[in-house]
């Protein structure tokens, strides 16, 4: 970051001499200093999972929630500014109705993703706006199967097996990899939801140790059979059955350490 | 600055039969066009529906017929619509006024469902649809471009614990009793529920109301009268029923009928005189 | 001119990604005057700290009806405030129009939120500087809601904002697992002991100063609800001036304290030197609470704005 200070940081809509757009670049540090969001594509449905740092003891428990849907089959999860997490997801829901009223049929998820991304990209591009400082996950079940997306403040979106995003993402993807890894071995074979939400939940555990001094809730939602392929939080006595699994799991890990 | 706006505006009533503006007043607008006119009649229709309560909920009931005009034009139509799980519609009158409406309806609870993960708040309850119903209709009438249909709102409120039943149509006239009916069903069907309702409830209604079974076969009963006096009826209707438990419709079924009395009727069959 | 070159305007990103635009304007909400909020399983109350200009001035309005059953206060620029709140109202009764509901209070919230996120994201507009505390009750039982300047609405057991609103949410924290299930006297004393704990060293609580806004069913201990229907209702009330004396009565006798309260020689206005105080305070204030330590210390050096000229002309706006 040599052109700090230069003056070509100031603005979205000046590149740096490099071919850089810096504020984009500030934008992603937001999001890497947000608790951290995990979407996990399994076989039979999609998990989304994140980390609600809780800022205050006097924050009402299980209230505040981080991820929000979309369509009764699609979920998103963001990682960043939290207010620009509402703000994308909001214009989710119209272009989700807007999607419905032209073609009365529920939106495919990767148009959504796709929509939402160039709403994204717009950000990027006038000095008179800001670019989002969010990463959202997008996912959703439709008539191609489970899908997971995830938007970044560029605008640009991917499709996953499984991602992460906020603080800790680089660890929790690598952990990801694994989980997604053993299903493309031999005779190997993807998570099915329950699976899934066990695993994401380790995974959040696992990357929130490092910073053990704020408190967080687990917060987790998925589109799976047991939700009637609907967008919904996860029951409660599976999200404590996971959440309690995830801390056995880390305390197990640190014992061998 | 203000006077440079004053100035700009000029130019822009400027006009081919007034070049330079020397008109005291800009030339009004010729209207090119004839009266604007919106719907004057429906078009494909469904007739009269019921509603009745019963000791558990309510119960709706609508034949599968949409005409085009006297023409018995589509026979497989389904005029109930469940909102929810405990609310569901009735619907007479203009199918895609019908259809349009359902959809809209349809958009804006899912938008509240997709609301409602985050704040955990419960639906919208019968009352709420009817009055968001009721809006749109006497708005619509009010703009005259009525959507043209009379509707039955059935539901149970969770909340309260108790059904709700009420009217609403083109014009945006709304009320509520414990037995409904539209259209033609309001002369002829609505009589014979009333009778039934009150020998149990009373006029008062607070006796004892009628059993799901009692409701449905007096149902059954008025959508068979209702067939043999109804030109625009069909011998195919179907049944909600909203309770607690939700809104169950039932597959469609038919009445037992006897048109052996129809033989001595001038006008039926062949002339013979 | 400015602290460092990415706090001119709020459409820049810092290298670290923080808005230092929004920052500041949290700031706005420190200087405003204390609110509280609490709420136990039956209700939701607000508790305030009023301040007036002058000896001629009148103390100014920190809570605001919304409807029925939501009712806000605030802390930061009135103006703000009042556009706020205005738009709360106009979603209240569309609510009620169109759906025949009460509108939910986290989506009261939410439709404020939504308008101060804009303001963060587009050229030429600036973050509002005013904090609110919501509270109501709705399907889901009574809420309290914060809403503050950067968009977020978070919901609370307990909570404070305004100057040296640290103090109060130190008490709060000690206390609030009792607030569940405490009577509506028992929350209201529990408030007006937070709200005590803004006050400096020589002030104190008085009829003039202090005004509560409460949700849900009545208390005739503290509450006289002939004179109420919103009481008599368990509707959005709030009790000031004469009326407040009650409350504070019963709050003094609950900790032991003579009932008619401490008498000050003369009850001189606060504003005289409240501003410059207040400033210092609020800084002191932020260390714990924030969790933007960067943007905290704002405030403290002599060339933000309103610090250190103790203006009456500051208070009028900031409330």
């Amino acid at each position: 970051m040599s052109s700090i200070g230069t003056g070509y940081d100031l603005s979205v809509s000046t590149y740096s001499p490099d071919g850089r757009l810096f504020q984009v670049e500030y934008a992603g540090k937001a999001v890497e200093a947000a608790g951290v969001a995990i979407g996990l594509r399994c076989s039979d449905g999609v998990v989304l999972g994140v980390e609600r740092i809780l800022h205050s003891k006097l924050l009402v428990k299980g209230a505040n929630r981080r991820i929000q849907s979309l369509d009764d089959s699609i979920g998103l999860a963001s990682a960043g500014l939290l207010a620009d997490g509402v703000h994308l997801a909001d214009r989710g829901r119209d272009e989700v109705w807007n999607f419905r009223e032209t073609y009365n049929a529920p939106i495919p998820t990767q148009i959504l993703a796709d929509r939402l991304s160039m709403y994204v990209q717009a950000y990027t591009a006038y000095s008179s706006v800001r670019p989002f400082g969010v990463s959202s996950l997008v996912a959703g079940v439709d008539k191609t199967g489970p899908r997971l997306f995830c938007i970044e403040p560029s605008g640009v979106f991917y499709g996953y097996r499984g991602y992460a995003v906020g603080k800790g993402a680089v660890l929790a993807r690598t952990e990801l990899e694994k989980a997604v890894g053993k299903e493309t071995e031999e005779g190997g074979v993807a998570l099915t939801c329950r699976e899934g939400v066990l695993e994401v939940a380790r995974i959040i555990h696992l990357v929130h140790d490092d910073n053990k001094d704020k408190e967080f809730e687990l917060e987790m939602t998925w589109i799976s059979p047991e939700s009637n392929m609907k967008h919904a939080v996860v029951p409660a006595d599976l999200l404590a059955e996971a959440d309690a699994k995830g801390k056995a799991a880390l305390e197990e890990g640190m014992e061998e350490d | 600055m203000n006077q440079l706006h004053s100035f700009q505006a000029v130019p822009s009533t400027r006009n081919a039969f007034d070049a330079y503006s020397t008109l005291p007043e800009p030339p009004r607008p010729q209207s090119t066009h004839a009266p604007r006119a919106h719907t004057q009649q429906p078009i494909v229709t469904g007739t009269s529906v019921l509603g009745i309560k019963y000791e558990g909920g309510v119960m709706l009931a609508a034949d599968n017929l949409a005409s085009y005009g006297s023409l018995a034009r589509f026979k497989d139509i389904q005029r109930l619509h469940p909102l929810g799980d405990n609310t569901c519609l009735a619907v007479a009158g203009d199918m895609s006024d019908f259809q349009y409406m359902t959809k809209l309806l349809d958009a804006t609870l899912r938008a509240d469902r997709s609301v409602s993960l985050t704040d955990t708040h419960p639906p919208f309850s019968p009352q709420n649809i009817y009055t968001y119903l009721s809006n749109l209709y006497y708005a619509r009438r009010s703009k005259v471009n009525p959507l043209w249909n009379a509707i039955l709102v059935g539901g149970w409120d969770k909340e309260k614990k108790e059904s709700f039943l009420a009217y609403v149509d083109l014009l945006g006239t709304t009320y509520s009793a414990p037995t409904l009916a539209t259209g033609i069903g309001a002369h002829i069907a609505q009589p014979l529920l009333r009778e039934a309702y009150e020998a149990k409830a009373g006029v008062d209604g607070k006796g004892p109301l009628l059993t799901g079974q009692e409701a449905e076969e007096l149902l059954d009963t008025c959508m068979k009268v209702l067939f043999y006096r109804d030109a625009r009826s069909l011998n195919k209707y179907q049944i909600a029923t909203i309770s607690n438990d939700g809104v169950k419709i039932s597959d469609s079924k038919s009445s037992e009928t006897e048109w052996g009395f129809a033989e001595g009727l001038r006008g039926y069959g062949p002339q013979t005189q | 001119m400015f602290r460092n070159s990415y706090d001119s305007d709020n459409v820049t990103f810092s290298p670290q990604g923080k808005l230092h635009q929004i920052d500041y304007a949290l700031e706005a909400v420190k200087q405003g005057s204390a609110a509280i909020g609490l709420r136990s399983k039956t209700h939701a109350v607000l508790l305030t700290l009023k301040r007036s200009t002058g000896e001629l001035a009148t103390y100014q309005k920190k809570l605001i009806r919304i409807d029925d059953h939501v009712g806000v206060a605030i802390a930061g620029l009135m103006s703000d405030a009042r556009v706020l709140s205005n738009f709360m109202r106009q979603q209240a009764m569309q609510s009620r129009m169109l759906y025949g509901r009460p509108i939910p209070v986290g989506r009261a919230v939410q439709g404020i939120s939504g308008r101060a996120q804009n303001n963060t994201q587009q050229y030429g507009r600036r973050p509002y500087g005013v904090g609110f505390l919501v509270i109501g009750r709705d399907e889901t039982g009574p809420h309290l809601f914060e809403f503050s300047p950067a968009g977020t609405t978070f919901e609370y057991y307990a909570h404070s904002i305004g100057a040296r609103s640290q103090s109060a949410k130190t008490y709060l924290e000690k206390n609030f697992e009792s607030f569940e299930n405490a009577s509506l006297p028992e929350l209201i004393n529990h408030g007006l002991s937070a709200l005590h704990d803004t006050l400096q060293q020589d002030k104190f609580l008085t009829i003039q100063n202090t005004s509560i806004a409460i949700i849900g069913p009545s208390s005739d201990e503290v509450e006289d609800i002939s004179i109420s229907g919103a009481a008599k209702r368990g509707n959005f009330r709030v009790w000031e001036n004469e009326h407040v004396d009650r409350l504070l009565r019963a709050w003094r006798r609950s900790r032991g304290e003579p009932e008619d309260g401490p008498q000050e020689a003369a009850p001189a206005p606060e504003a005289t030197t409240e501003g410059g105080a207040e400033a210092t305070d609020s800084t002191a204030a932020t260390g714990g609470d924030s969790s933007s330590t960067e943007a905290a210390s704002a405030p403290a050096s002599g060339d933000a704005p309103s610090s250190g000229t103790g203006g009456s002309g500051d208070d009028v706006e900031m409330q």
